[in-house]
Order: structure tokens, then sequence, then C-alpha cells
């Protein structure tokens, strides 16, 4: 239902997809012109169609971000079992090429860099047709839709769109809504009126909730979802008018831009729509024009619903974000603590090259936000180096890779102050009876320093265990993404958002007491046994 | 002037540089296997700088230093030297994170790989020599300044060493505590080992020392036999100093 903002490409990578396009034409019109002769001259009646070329291997992969129903969304707790229109159709679409489906779920704004950087061949995620996307990217339509504002049930309609006025609306951000509420301003400032207040939300179920919540006026969403959402709603929102707005009357799959590809995807939809296919799913999702009227009767908002609370915390969805939430913490500070050491003694070192290059890699690591890197190392990575676009590279590895590096960059300086505050009498005590440097290290150094280094490498690990976080955006299934989607499933926010706070204090706390069970192995550094000298 | 083939310690015009000044000028001594000898001087004498390149802690920048008439030079394997030459630190250096037991077996395991049970029962021996054995399962923060040095002493002779360095062991010592290294240490002398002392302790190396190097400003002023030296000094420096120390 949301019409996404446009992701433009920029001219370098234009240029050099062009490049890379000729032996993909190439190769395109050799397998077309192999089944065609070989449909020709075998007249099989069951040949499968021509594949287009953005599959690959056997597999059509698609990419989504299922918090959009009845178009995706995940139908239950299972976090696998993407269901919805888009999916019914990705899977029509499958069994038509007779391939193999493979999809992967990701944030929104991760969809169409992933699109370009060819880790899915085709997105479907109820993305709005528009002519700015098609600029960049080629969609083919498969099913209508409108736009439609909509406000708490018992708000009267409105006659047009100057009587949003001075309210406020909310909006899903990085969709293409906010341009165009946008436009309808500067035509309200224009005639002399206030502009509307447009509110931009990072999720579809936070924008929804803030009608609900009464903190915006109404909201600019897509009549199927409206539909779909009745039930969830309890008849709390409806529909207060219908913009007259030509575009964003298509749902559309989107592609890589490529002629012959876009023929072949549109033959496929027709064929689905011919046969009837399509209309089987239309019936099953129930999207009726009737379905989208407001509803009548305001209901109250239920209380707390600990079933649903109870539910979530022991789902199996909720255990396996939780403890993909921990892996990804752990296997990322650990190799950051690999790497981190053999840096801090390079940095505690002479000056060398080495050491101005350790300085210029902390200063960028420490500066760049996370999100950014964890972002260039899964969208922009790919478009110069093609090695990270293949299948092996997984958003977990991409997650470890970027977590890694930021958080190692951070370790450094812990382990640096660890490594400065150990008395360099140690050392000569060490070399003077004999040691090696290494032996030294392993056993002088490195067991003081660990216990200087320990509390603040703990606090990091614990800031690390919730900035993994960020890597829902890549599409890695961790404990906060679980829980958004299930949000939006349901729109039970505070069942939901509490059980994620229970997983996450339970991790926190298991580490402090880690810490604590740790420290009390420290016996020498003399908390407790100071001054007890056996004189 | 050539090395002394029968002294444990040969040193030859031996000279340690600082940025723009001379720790050591031209040092010559020689060390016979079994000798006491201890080190006398003010401070910025340059008597830590001397122990602490014999052991080649610092390098020496000119000159010759030979150990059981072998060469140390940049060379030198300085692990098989280090094994050779134990040093007691002034401010003890023992490793805070191992017992008493493991500050003493560590370098005997790690550099002369003995098997830990016979490291320990060497270590064992050596604490009872230096009378601290029953604080072997300790750390050396539960233990009193002196007992540290005592443990210092017992870490450093489980490398069994052929000569034994001393920088300044009781300079951190209240008087009780010196006596008791005293102590440990004549009992050192009278098994044996060759010693080399830094101290501010006059008495204690009157008693202890068959000769006394006094140094000043880098240079070493009079070597002369222990009682000689504090009777009858050979040069006016050693007298004036000598009459501040006492008086």
């Amino acid at each position: 239902m949301r019409a996404r903002k446009d992701h433009r490409m920029t001219s370098v990578m234009a240029r050099l997809r062009c490049l890379c396009a000729a032996p993909f034409v190439v190769a395109t019109l050799v397998i077309v012109l192999a089944a065609v002769l070989a449909d020709s001259c075998m007249a099989r009646a069951d040949m499968p169609p021509p594949l287009p070329g953005f599959i690959h291997d056997g597999t059509l992969r698609v990419c989504t971000n299922p918090t959009l129903p009845p178009m995706t969304f995940i139908n239950g707790t299972d976090m696998k079992a993407v269901d919805g229109i888009d999916m019914d159709i990705a899977h029509a679409l499958a069994a038509y090429w007779h391939v193999t489906l493979d999809v992967t779920t990701m944030d929104f704004t991760g969809l169409f860099p992933s699109l370009a950087a060819g880790h899915c061949g085709l997105v479907a995620s109820g993305l709005v047709r528009l002519p700015q996307r098609e600029r960049n990217f080629d969609a083919v339509a498969y099913q209508d839709t409108a736009l439609v504002i909509v406000a708490r049930a018992g708000t009267q309609s409105l006659g047009s769109m100057a009587d949003l006025s001075g309210r406020k609306v909310a909006v899903q951000a990085g969709t293409s809504y906010s341009t165009r509420l946008t436009q309808e301003n500067a035509a309200l400032v224009a005639a002399g009126h206030a502009p509307m207040i447009i509110a931009q939300y990072p999720t579809e179920e936070q924008v929804v909730q803030q009608v609900l919540i009464g903190r915006a006026f109404a909201l600019a969403s897509q009549d199927v979802e409206l539909a779909y959402r009745r039930e969830q709603l309890h008849g709390r929102l409806g529909v207060i008018f219908t913009p007259p707005y030509p575009e964003y009357r298509n749902f559309a799959l989107y592609i890589r831009k490529d002629t012959p590809d876009r023929a072949l995807l549109e033959h496929a939809i027709a064929t689905l729509r011919d046969n009837g296919q399509m209309a089987a799913i239309a019936q099953k999702w129930a999207i009726t024009p009737e379905a989208t009227q407001a509803p009548g009767a305001h209901a109250p908002a239920p209380a707390f619903r600990w079933g649903t609370f109870f539910g979530a915390l022991t789902s199996a969805a909720f255990l396996r974000g939780a403890f993909i939430t921990l892996a990804v913490a752990v296997v990322s500070h650990l190799t950051a603590i690999v790497i981190s050491i053999p840096m801090a003694l390079v940095l505690n070192g002479r000056d060398s090259m080495l050491r101005a290059g350790i300085k210029a890699y902390v200063a960028l690591f420490r500066g760049a936000p996370t999100l950014l890197q964890l972002l260039f190392i899964w969208n922009a990575l790919p478009q110069f180096l093609p090695f990270f676009r293949e299948a092996w590279f997984t958003p977990f590895l991409a997650t470890w890779l970027a977590l890694s590096i930021n958080e190692s960059a951070y370790q450094v300086e812990i382990n640096r102050a660890a490594l400065s505050a150990i008395d360099p009498g140690q050392a000569v005590a060490g070399h003077a009876l004999g040691l090696s440097r290494g032996q030294v290290y392993r056993h002088v150094i490195f067991p003081q320093a660990l216990r200087i280094a320990l509390p603040p490498t703990i606090n990091a690990f614990i800031s690390l265990l919730k900035t993994t976080s960020l890597a829902s955006v890549i599409s890695v299934q961790e404990l906060l993404a679980v829980t958004q989607i299930q949000v939006a499933r349901t729109f039970e926010f505070t069942e939901y958002y509490a059980a994620a706070l229970v997983y996450y204090l339970a991790m926190v706390f298991f580490f402090l007491l880690v810490q604590k069970r740790v420290e009390r192995r420290f016996a020498w550094a003399g908390h407790d046994t100071a001054g007890a000298h056996a004189a | 002037m050539q090395p002394d083939p029968g002294a444990v310690l040969s040193i030859r015009n031996l000279s340690r540089l600082y940025k723009g000044f001379v720790a050591l000028d031209r040092i010559s001594l020689d060390v016979r296997r079994g000798e006491k000898v201890v080190v006398l001087g003010p401070s910025g004498a340059g008597k830590s700088t001397l122990i602490r390149c014999l052991n080649r802690i610092e390098p020496h920048d000119r000159g010759s230093l030979h150990i059981n008439g072998q060469p140390i030079t940049a060379r030198t394997d300085l692990i098989r030297l280090h094994a050779l030459v134990g040093l007691v630190f002034q401010n003890y250096n023992l490793f805070p994170h191992l017992s008493v037991l493991d500050n003493c077996t560590l370098a005997p395991r790690m550099v002369r790989k003995m098997p830990r049970a016979q490291a320990e029962a060497l270590a064992m021996r050596l604490l009872q020599q230096v009378n601290i054995a029953g604080q072997a399962r300790k750390y050396p923060i539960q233990l009193s300044g002196g007992q540290q040095q005592r443990v210092a002493i017992a870490r450093a002779l489980c490398m069994q060493p052929e000569i034994m360095l001393f920088d300044e062991p009781t300079a951190a010592l209240d008087p009780e505590a010196v006596s008791g290294v005293a102590t440990i240490m004549n009992d050192l002398a009278a098994q044996g080992i060759t010693m080399l002392c830094v101290t501010h302790e006059m008495r204690f190396a009157r008693h202890i020392a068959d000769r006394i190097v006094f140094m000043d400003q880098g240079r070493i002023m009079e070597i002369t036999p222990s009682e000689q030296f504090f009777t009858n000094p050979q040069t006016k420096r050693a007298r004036e100093f000598l009459n501040q120390m006492i008086g």
C-alpha cells in the first residue's frame, strides 16, 4: 500500500551496469533462442516458458518487507513463512517458470538497494507503480489499488484535501507519500491555507499507532491494507477521503532495468490473469471495494493482553530472534577482540606507517554511524566488488563483518588503555627471568591487562548486543525485527514490546552476572584481601 | 686490556650513553666466581645502569662484557643470558596475578621446560631458604614488602643463575624488613653464589662484601677490599661520601 521513494543510481553505477548488462542480454537471448528451438524441434506441449535473466541457477530470488498485510506479511509466529498476495504471486510465478522460489525478508529501505546490488532478482513488497521509480527499475503492474486518507472511527469525512489544512498527517518514512503531500501543501499555501504537518515514521504499524493514540489526525495509506486490517483494528479506523490522484493506482513488481526481462514478466502476469490465478488470489485475501468502507462502532482500546505477552515470550520466533541477536553480538565481539589486540600493541609501540594506518582506521570506524557502515557493507560494497554479490554473502555475514570492524575500533582503545596501565617493570622482570617476548605477553602482560579491560569490555558488549537491532535493516531476523513484524501483524504494540524488553534485559543481566563471576576470580587484585598480611 | 679468563664476569671500558650525557664512562671490572661485590656511590652515579647493563636489560654502547668467557653483544641469545644472570629489583616487580609459588615456577617451566612438579619442588626448597614457604599459595598483594622481596629473591634463584644482581634490594623496605633480606643475602653469600649488589646499607655492605666498587658520575672511582674501604678509603670523594652516610 505504500508508495515508495525511488532510489536513484549514480551515473557511474548506471554505466557499470550497462557494461555488465551486455553479456547478460546475450546470455538471455541465447537462452530464449535455445528454448524456442527446443520447443519447435521437440514440439512438447508442457515445455516451460523462457526464463527471464533475473532468474539464476533455477531460483527466483524475491525480496520483500513483510510488514504490509495483505500484500506481504508474516501470518503467524513462524518468521520464515511470509504470506500474502505478493507471496502467492511469487509462488505462482515460480511455478509458471518451473523454478524454485527463494524469499528474503528485509527492512523496507533495503529493498531497492538490494535489487540494485543483485541480492535479489525481483522485489514484491506491495510497492506502488510510480514513474520516478521506473526511471531506475522496470515495473510490472499486477493489482489495482487506491490511496486513501484514514482517521479514527467517527471522524467526519472530508470534502477535499484542503480540509486537512493545519492537521497532522502520519506517513511511513521512505515512501513517496510525503512527497505527494508536500505538493498538496504547496497548493494549500498558495490558496492561503495553513499546510498539513507531515510526520514520518519508520514502519507502517507505527504510523497507524500515531492515529490510534491521537497523536496524528490522519494517515495516508492504501485501501487494500485497510481492508485487511479491519479485524485487527477492531473498527477503530475508517477512510475519510480518497484523493483523486492518477498515480497510486497499481501495485507493481520491480526488476532491474531490462526490456526482454520486463516483457517476459508482463507475459507471465498476463498468463496468471488469463488462467484465473490472479482472481483466485484476490478472492482468497478478500480485496473487495466494500471492505474499505468505514465501519461503524468505536471499540475501546483493550487493556494489556497477558496471553499475547506470554505467548510472545515463549514463542519459537522470539527465542530464535533472541538467539540471533546473541549470536551476532558474540561472534562480532569475539572477532573484534581478536583483531583489536594486535592493533592495540602497534598503537602502544613506536611511530610507524602501520601505526598511522591503525589510527586512521580507529578514527574512521568510530566516527561513522554504525547503521551507515552496515548499509555500506551490504548495499554499496557489492557494487564495487561483485564477489560480495554472490549467495554466500548472507545478511548475517554482512552484519558480522560490519559490527566486528565497528566494534574493533572501540575495543582497540579499551585494550590500549589496559596495556598501558601495566607497570613497565612487569615486562622488565619477565625478560630478566629469561622469558621471551611472546611468553611475557602471554603469561605476564595479558592476564593483568584482562582484569583492567574486562569491565569496559562487558560494557561495550552490552552496548553491541543492543546495536544488533540495526541488522533488521538488512533483513537479519534478530529480536527487534521479529518484534516489529509481529506488531505489524497484530497491532498489539505493548505486549510484543514488553516481551522484547524482557528478552533484552534477561540477556544483559546474564552478562552482568558473568562479569561479577569473572571479577571474583581476580582475587589477586586484592579488593578483599589487601592488608591481610600474614606477618 | 684482555678479558680475564678466570673471571665469571669481565667488564672492559663499558660505556652507556644517554642523549647528551654519559651514564657509564669506561667501566672496567672483573668479578671472580663466588665473589661478593657491593657497588656504592651517591645517587646518579650510574650504579643501577651498570647492573642493568650486565643483564642487558639496557644495552651498552661501547666496550665489552664477558660472562663465563663468552662475549655479550647484541647477537647474544638474551634468553640464555637472562637464565644465567638473576636480577632482583628495588620494587620487587612480582607478578601480581600469580601466586608466590607460580611466580617462582613460571620461568623454570617456560624457559627451562621443567615439569611442573619438579619446578614446584625446586621453588619450595628456595622459598624455604628465604623463610617464606608458608606463604607459597598467597598472592603478592597479601604479603608485606619484606616478604615480597624475599619472594623476588627466591624467584630469581629458581633459574639457578651463575650470578645474582641486586639493584638496591632494601631501598623500599622498613628497617626490620631490611635485616630480614640482609640475612637472606648473607646466607646466599655463604653458599658461594657470585653476587653484585647496589645498596645504600653501609653495615650490610661492610658485612657482606669482599670488595667495594665506589662510583661517582658514571665512573669507578676506586675498587677496594671491603674492610679497607670503610676504614681507609683511597679517594677523597669516597671519604666525603662515607662521612655523609655515617654523619
